[in-house]
This record gives C-alpha cells, structure tokens and sequence, in this order.
C-alpha cells in the first residue's frame, strides 16, 4: 500500500480548472518530483493535499487513512510536513522557537501547564528543545539557535524551514522548490541536505523543483504538470527524452 | 567651536559610561533595598525635610504637582527628591552591591520560587512604606497596579497575537458589575439587593471568588465576539470588538437591577492594596508564563504567518480563541478589582475614553512584551496623575508624547523584550553569577 | 403610516451623517489600510471651521460689504469650508500617518487616536468649554405633506449629502486620480511601483474624506445648531463601524452602511425605548458581520496586520 495516495484530485478556482484529475502514489522512502512551466499548479496541488485549499474533487490517503477536507494543521499532524516556495516564516520568532514550535500538536502539559508553569511542562519544553537542536544540527545550523529570523542569510532560512517541517515528524517531507534563488554553492549544500535528511530519517519526499538539474539528481520518480494535468510520469531518463515534456517546459525544438 | 562641542560630547559620555560600570554590578535585590532605605528614610525624615526645604508638604507624585503649580518651588523639590530618593538609593545600591549579589547566588541555590518571592516580598514593602504616607498615593498605586493588569492582557491580543481588539473596556464592565453584584448581593445591605446573605467577616476570603467571576463573565462575553470574529482573519475583528464595547456599556444602562446609568455602588471596602498587588503579580506571572511556553509563542506564530502556523501543526482557532478568552478573563479580573477600588462604578466609566487610555499604554509601552506592558501601565497613569495640575493641556501633552514614540519606535518603547525572571534575579558580578550558574535557567 | 415616513426622513438625515463620515474612514482604510481614528475629529473641526466661515461671511454680509442672500452664504460655507478642512485632513496625514508607513497599522491607528485627543483639546483650549451655536442659515419651514412633516433643512442635508456623494463616485470612477486610488486599493504594494506617487494619492485620500467630514459637520450644524469639541468622538466612532460594515473600500458600501445605521438607531428608538437604541442597533450589526464578516460589498482577503 502506498504511504500517501491521491485519487483523481481536481480544483477549480472559480470556473477555472487549476488542477485536472491528478493523481499520486508516493511509497516509503521515495523521493518524487513534480515538476513543470510556472503556472502549471504545482504548488496548487501541495496546497491542495496539505489542506490549504479543499479538493472540488478525488480524495486523499495517508496510509490508507482518508485526510480529504481536513483542516491544515491536523493534516499536518498526521504527517505531512511542508516548506513554502516564498519561505513562510514567523519574522519575530527565533530560529529555535521555529523548530519548537512545529511540536506544537505532540505538546501534552495543555493550558494548566502554560499558564502555571508546572513541572511536566518544564521537563517537556526540555524535550523539544532538544529535538529542535538535533534538528538543526541535522541541517547545520545548530549555531544560529537563538537567532531572530530576519537576521539570517536567505540560504539558513531555507534551513530554517526544513528543520521546521522535519519537527512535525513527517512521513512525507513536501519541499516547495527548496532550492529557489540560491546561489549554486548554496544549492548543492541544500542538495546534500536533502539526501542526508533522506537518509538520516527515512522519509518520503514530494519536491516541486524549477532547475532539472536538482530533481533529475534527487528523484526516483518524476511527474511532469501543465496546465493542471500531469502530462509525463517516470525516472528522470523517461523524462528527458519525453517529447511531450521538452514541448511543454522546455519550448519546442529546445534539446537538452 | 566642534572641538569643544566634540569634547563636551566625549566628557558626557565617558560619564555614563562610568555611571554604567558603576552601577553595572549592582543585582535587583541592591535597587530594591537602596529604595527600601529611601522610603524608610522618607517616612521619617521626609516631613521635616519637605518642611525646611520651604515645602509645604512632601511631594506626593515625585513633586510633579508641586513643580508644576509654583515654579519657583522647583529648586527645593528637586532638592527634596534627589536627598531622598536618588542619593540614598545609589548610594545604599552601590555599597551593599556585593553582599547583596553574594545573597542573590545563595538565593538561587534554593528553588527558584524562593528568591522570587524575596524580591517581590522586597518590591512590596518599598510600595507600600511608599503609599503609606497619603490616601492619594494609596489610590494611584492601586489604579496603577490595574492599569498593568489591563495593559498586559490587552497586549496579549493586541500585541502577541497581532490583532486588533477594541473590546477591553466592555470586557472590565462586565467584570466590574459581575464581582461588584456578587459582593453587594452578599455583604452588603443594599437598597438594590436587600440585606446582606452572609456576614461582612467572610468576605475578603470570598474576594478571589467574586474576582474570578468577574473573570469567567467577561470572558464568556469574550466568547461571543471570537466565535464570528475568528473564522476569517482581518480587521473584522475591531468593529466586532467596537460594537461589542457599545452593545456591553448600553446593556448596563438597560439594566436598573444594577443601577443602569447612575451606576452601581456601595461595594464592600475589599481591594486592599495586598489584594491588588497580589492579583497583579499573579496576572504577570501567570501572563508570562503563558507567552513564554510554545503554546503562547503559538500566538505570534499565528500573528506573523498564520498558514505557516496551520501547517506546523498549530491549532490556529483555539490559539486565538484561548488568547481572546484569557484578556477577557483578565480585563474583567481588573474590572472587578476597579469597583472594588472605587467603590462605584458606572455604565459611563467604560467608554470610549477608557478604550484610548489602554490602547494608549499598550502602544506606550511596547507591543509583545510583558516588560512593556508593566512601563506603559505604570509610566501613562502616573503621567496622567503627575500632569493633573496642567489641566486640558495634559490631554495634548500626553497624546504628543505617544505621537513621538510612535514615531520613533513604532512598536512601543520595550517591545519584543523577554521578561525572563530568572535573569532578573541574578546576581550582576561574574564571580556570583558563575556560582549559581545552571540554577538560574529556569 | 405617517409615523413611519416620518421617521423615514428622519433616519435619511441622520444616516446622511454618518454616511458622510463613514466615506472618509471607508476611503482611507480601502486605499491606505489605515484605521483613521482622527476622522470623528475632523468632522468636529469641519463643523467648527464651518462655524467660523459662516460667522465670518455673515458679519461680512451684515456689515454690507457684500449683500448675499443667505442660502448663498451657506453654499459658500459649505465650499469655503471643505476646502479648508481638506488641508487638516493633509496636515494630519503629513505629520500623523506619512512617518509611519513603514510601521505596524496599529500604531498609526494610535496616532490617530492621539491626533483627534489633541484636535479636541486644542478646540477647548482655544475656544473654552462653553458651546458654540451654529448661525442660522436657513429659515426653517415645515411642509405638511399629507401627515408627514418635512422641513425644507432636513430636504436640503438629504440632498446635498447626496450630491457630495455622486460627486465622489463620479471622482473615482472618471478621473485619472480617481483610478489610481482604486489601482492602490488594489494592490497597495504594486502601484507605487508602476509611478503612481504614494504620498500624492495619500494626501488626497484624506483631503477629500476630510472634505466630506467638514460638509457632514456644517450640515449637522444647520441640523443641530449647538457643537462642542467632543461632538465628533460618538460620530466617528460609529461612521467607522459603518465603514467597515459596507466592506474595504467600498464607496457603495459606506454609504448604504451609514444609511443602514442611521435607519437602524432611529427605527429601534422609534419601536423601544430610547435607551435600547445602542444595544438592539449594535447587536443586529453584531449579527451581520457574523454572517457576512466581509461587510456588504468586501472580498475575502487576508490582511495582516504589518507588525
């Protein structure tokens, strides 16, 4: 049985069909890319699966659990973890408080302890926070803990996001184009860690990406999307030499 | 002519530079007994002070007042402050630094409780040597005590979840009449609610619980404007929380059970100045507490990006139910203090201006902080006591000077600041802060 | 029935009132995302500016300077005042809002509050506690339309409110100026970009919505000839509700929710008593947002306070 599974997914926004009658199998441990022209309705569909907006139609399953219509964040607790393509972080928040807040729902002391300080919610704050410095060390940023958002380089907050969404205890890893305006330095350490977070942990992982280079490297699997509808599915040789695929996102007559 | 200027710049602030090293070492447990000593030394030497300084009375709000109304007095009230207050505290800081740290790390040798309620055990005393010397001081400390309990829980909406509430005035309504009715109904012989249920002697053991009513109404009142005003994000929220101010204060002066628009009175004497203190250290604690654990950082969470927040997992809705429910709770806390205080209230007091007045602190004091909350609730009602004697003048200095710092600090004059009680307990010298290391983390 | 129509012209005026008010709150919020708490506060100085002007040009008439009939005086009031008003509306913004742009909304929220308290201090500094009447302008008389009695004031604010209001519409939707304040309320990050001058648009978004303050103060003056310093904060505080209630930016909205206010408070007076009028008016607009949190002509959107 596949860990995520998406069955004939559809959106319409206001009459328009963002997304036509998609569908996904993600197995356990496998990294998958979508990829696709701007505007094809690629972060659609991750917001579309994560709860954001609500399907017109099909259904969703994670691990054979229906989690169609739910709200965002219980989706998220039950396992889907995501960054965003914009980088959507809390900009008056440390970066440590960014990896312990994404515990948010494993939290058990409740408002008793908040409000009264109590033991159990000492000992659990101790919890997080150390899960949360692992996180970071995970991603190499262990040493920027304390601080705020704003002050950080563009390639640490992308860190940031992904130690966040990792706190969430994936077990499908959603990466919105992780590697969008980095420089290409940045972007083979991001690269490195995407397959040591891969490893390290064992998830799955769905990637939007916009340069080939990174998803024919780290993709198993790759789907192609335009226009709302997946026109190309399979191994990133497949892809390449798809013809459809060269028309729609490279232009035609491009070779690669 | 630069030189000069350059020079006087450098000699002014190498002295504050000297100032700062100075007094850099000296632990809160120092300041506290510094101002200890001044406020001992004030109720016995502050009357003849005041007296040969040419005073007709010791300056009651720091000789704001008196400056104000004769010019000619400011020599001899300044003089009067800085032989009384300034030197003494500096002085007494400065000397008893050491021991004073070396108390401080042996404090936190002991669970951290401990040397907190010393400190505050401390800060009241100082309050109240303070307000012993006039009814007027009595008053102002009390109102101002619930100004920071208003303030710092309007902040947890306004400021740590980034919303804009305009309901806290309703909210202190219906705390107010909520406790006021519970204490008159039962203490009072009444014209309105006939004689008293049970004897004047229980109730001061019974206070909480008509404080805590107060609390739970308002915040059931809360409960209306979060439900509609919470499903969608945006600025409804203030015109719910305004109609509500206005539906709440018209409700009141419907209701001729409690007095409707002449108000209510004759509210037992039972908001001592240790009542209020108590109430308002515990919203702190309490306050802080809350802000400091992930569920509250959840508030700012939600504030600065709230699909983020949705898909790391955070509850949205009941975070900013619970935040909204917890200010009511608060406010109406405060509220009920307040009748208790004056002892009348009426429909009238919870209006628009009260709206401006904690707004005002709010943003006063800095947006996200409990520090802030604490300077903006202390600093504006002492100004608006203090500038009394100006009269309608006060109501353009005071907004200027808001105007200013919005200008200047748009988020406030503290904001942003962690109110970390651990640190401020410790000691300030290396050595005694490395000792008791580890034991002030909490 | 008469009782009705009567009341029904009633609550024409009194919601020309605060639709005038609401249009101003309604323009800056819809363009600027500003809340202008200092609205209610220019209504009272447009009143008092009013105030002024019409003293001023009827000494002048009196002393036969000029020789004007007094309807004349009062469309000369009216013009000499909005314009005047404008230029505190511009003044406000210059020195309350235009330093903090880049600052949360709140806090220029705040400032505004601050501005008003210091527009009404001054005021009763300047002129003392005592109140002010509004020079008679117009001669009342009272028409007996089968039952229903119409004076030619209340006539005259009904429709004179509905031409500042035609006015405006036509501004926006005709004039260069007009489109860029509806491109800004669209999209108040792009416009800028693309060469529409920010602080131009700014500063005429709180002219006009002073302007029609300053009309909505004169006309409440020739209504309810006495003005004191504290005459706006009710006003404003209510027009906001309305402004908000017709939806971000809405000029359509604004003015039917100034309406609707002004039909709610004097119906509910009219079947309660007085007493009730804030309660039952503010619990139905309760209701309303509930079910429709957007107002009546506002989008979804998610607005985030800049903090």
């Amino acid at each position: 049985m596949a860990l995520l599974r998406v069955e004939k997914m559809s959106h319409e926004f206001g009459g328009l069909r963002a997304v036509n009658n998609y569908s996904l199998e993600i197995e356990k441990g496998q990294i998958r890319g979508l990829i696709g022209p701007n505007g094809a309705g690629k972060t659609t569909i991750f917001n579309l699966i994560t709860g954001i907006y609500k399907p017109t139609e099909g259904e969703i399953y994670l691990e054979g659990k229906k989690i169609t219509g739910l709200p965002p964040n219980q989706i998220a607790s039950h396992g889907l973890g995501r960054t965003f393509q914009n980088m959507q972080l809390w900009r008056h928040m440390s970066v440590l408080e960014h990896v312990k807040m994404a515990r948010y729902s494993r939290i058990t002391y409740g408002l008793f302890g908040a409000f009264f300080g109590t033991a159990k919610r000492q000992r659990e704050e101790e919890e997080i926070e150390e899960m949360a410095y692992s996180l970071l060390k995970m991603v190499g940023i262990a040493h920027l803990a304390g601080q705020i958002i704003l002050n950080l380089p563009y390639g640490a907050q992308r860190r940031v996001e992904i130690a966040r969404a990792l706190a969430t205890e994936p077990k499908v890893l959603f990466l919105d184009e992780p590697t969008a305006g980095m420089n290409p330095e940045e972007l083979i350490q991001m690269m490195e860690i995407v397959r040591k977070v891969h490893k390290n942990l064992g998830l799955a992982i769905f990637l939007i990406e916009h340069r080939l280079k990174v998803v024919m490297e780290l993709c198993e699997i790759i789907q192609t999307l335009n226009f709302g509808q997946v026109i190309a599915e399979g191994t990133p040789e497949e892809i390449q030499n798809d013809p459809k695929v060269i028309d729609a996102y490279l232009g035609k007559g491009t070779v690669i | 002519m630069n030189e000069e200027y350059g020079k006087i710049i450098g000699i002014t602030h190498s002295i504050k530079r000297k100032a700062r090293s100075l007094f850099s070492e000296v632990p809160l447990l120092g300041w506290l007994f510094g101002m200890l000593i001044a406020v001992i030394l004030e109720r016995y030497v502050g009357e003849a002070l005041a007296e040969s300084l040419g005073l007709s009375k010791i300056p009651m709000l720091f000789g704001v007042v008196m400056m104000l109304k004769n010019p000619l007095m400011i020599p001899s009230t300044v003089l009067y402050l800085f032989t009384i207050f300034v030197l003494p505290i500096s002085v007494v800081a400065r000397l008893i630094s050491g021991p004073a740290n070396r108390v401080a790390a042996k404090l936190l040798d002991l669970p951290i409780l401990i040397s907190v309620i010393i400190h505050i055990g401390l800060l009241y005393a100082v309050l109240y040597l303070w307000s012993e010397a006039s009814a007027y001081r009595v008053l102002t400390l009390k109102l101002t005590l619930i100004a920071v309990i208003l303030t710092l829980s309007l902040n947890v909406v306004n400021g740590y979840m980034g919303e804009f509430s305009c309901s806290h005035p309703g909210f202190m309504a219906l705390g107010a009449y909520a406790a006021s009715v519970f204490t008159v109904v039962l203490f009072v012989d009444d014209k309105l609610f006939g004689h008293a249920l049970l004897p004047a002697a229980l109730a001061p053991f019974m206070f909480p619980i008509a404080l805590i009513i107060g609390g739970i109404v308002a915040a059931f009142g809360a409960l209306v404007i979060a439900i509609p005003s919470f499903r969608t994000r945006g600025d409804y929220l203030a015109i719910i929380s305004l109609a509500f101010m206005f539906i709440v204060k018209s409700m009141i002066e419907n209701l001729e059970v409690v007095g409707g628009p002449r108000g209510l009175s004759s509210q037992p004497d039972l908001a001592s100045l240790p009542t209020v203190f108590i109430w308002t250290v515990a919203c702190i604690w309490v306050t802080n507490n809350f802000v400091r654990s992930t569920m509250g950082k959840a508030l700012n969470a939600v504030r600065d990006d709230e699909v983020a927040a949705n898909a790391m997992t955070v509850n949205t809705r009941r975070t900013k139910i619970t935040a909204f429910l917890f200010a009511a709770f608060w406010a109406g806390v405060a509220g009920g203090l307040f009748a208790h205080v004056l002892r009348y209230v009426n429909p009238g007091t919870f209006g628009l201006q009260k709206l401006a007045e904690v707004l005002a602190m709010v943003y006063f004091g800095g947006l996200n902080s409990v520090y802030g909350s604490i300077v903006g609730g202390v600093s504006l009602s002492m100004l608006g006591e203090a500038l009394r004697p100006l009269e309608i003048f006060k109501w353009i200095i005071i907004p200027l000077l808001l105007i200013l710092i919005m200008i200047y600090r748009p988020t406030g004059l503290v904001a942003f600041k962690e109110f970390n009680v651990g640190k401020l307990v410790m000691p300030k010298n290396k050595s005694d802060q490395r000792k008791s290391d580890g034991a002030a983390s909490g | 029935m008469t009782f009705f129509f009567q009341n029904l012209i009633n609550a024409l005026q009194w919601g020309s009132f605060y639709a005038l008010i609401a249009l101003g709150y309604s323009m800056v919020y819809g363009i600027l995302m500003l809340f202008n708490f200092a609205h209610g506060d220019i209504f009272m100085v447009g009143a008092y500016i009013g105030f002024g002007v019409a003293t001023g040009v009827t000494a002048l008439a009196s002393f036969g300077a000029i020789v004007l009939p007094k309807w004349l005086i009062l469309v000369l009031t009216i013009i000499i005042s909005m314009f005047l008003t404008s230029f505190v509306g511009m003044l406000v913004e210059r020195l309350g809002y235009r330093p903090l742009r880049e600052a949360p909304r709140a806090s220029a929220a705040i400032t505004g509050l601050m501005i008003g308290i210091i527009l009404e201090t001054g005021n009763l500094a300047l002129l003392g506690a005592q109140r002010v009447r509004f020079p008679t302008l117009i001669k009342s008389e009272t028409y007996n339309i089968s039952g229903v009695f119409v004076t030619n004031k209340k006539i005259m604010i009904v429709v004179v409110s509905l031409m500042l209001m035609l006015a405006l519409h036509q501004f926006v939707r005709r004039t260069k100026w007009g489109m860029a304040m509806r491109a800004m309320a669209f999209d108040f990050v792009v416009v800028p970009l693309m060469g529409v001058p920010i602080n131009t648009i700014a500063a005429m978004t709180f002219a006009i919505g002073s302007a029609l303050a300053a009309a909505a103060g004169i006309l409440f003056g020739v209504a309810y000839p006495v003005l004191d310093p504290y005459m706006g904060i009710v006003f404003g505080w209510k027009a906001f509700v309305a402004a908000i209630l017709g939806g971000r930016g809405s000029i359509l909205g604004a003015t039917l929710a100034g309406f609707l206010l002004g039909f709610l408070e004097i119906f509910v007076a009219m079947i309660f008593p007085s007493t009730l009028r804030d309660l039952i008016a503010y619990s139905i607009i309760l209701l309303i947002l509930t079910f429709r949190p957007h107002g009546f002509f506002g989008e979804p959107y998610s607005a985030r306070l800049r903090l």
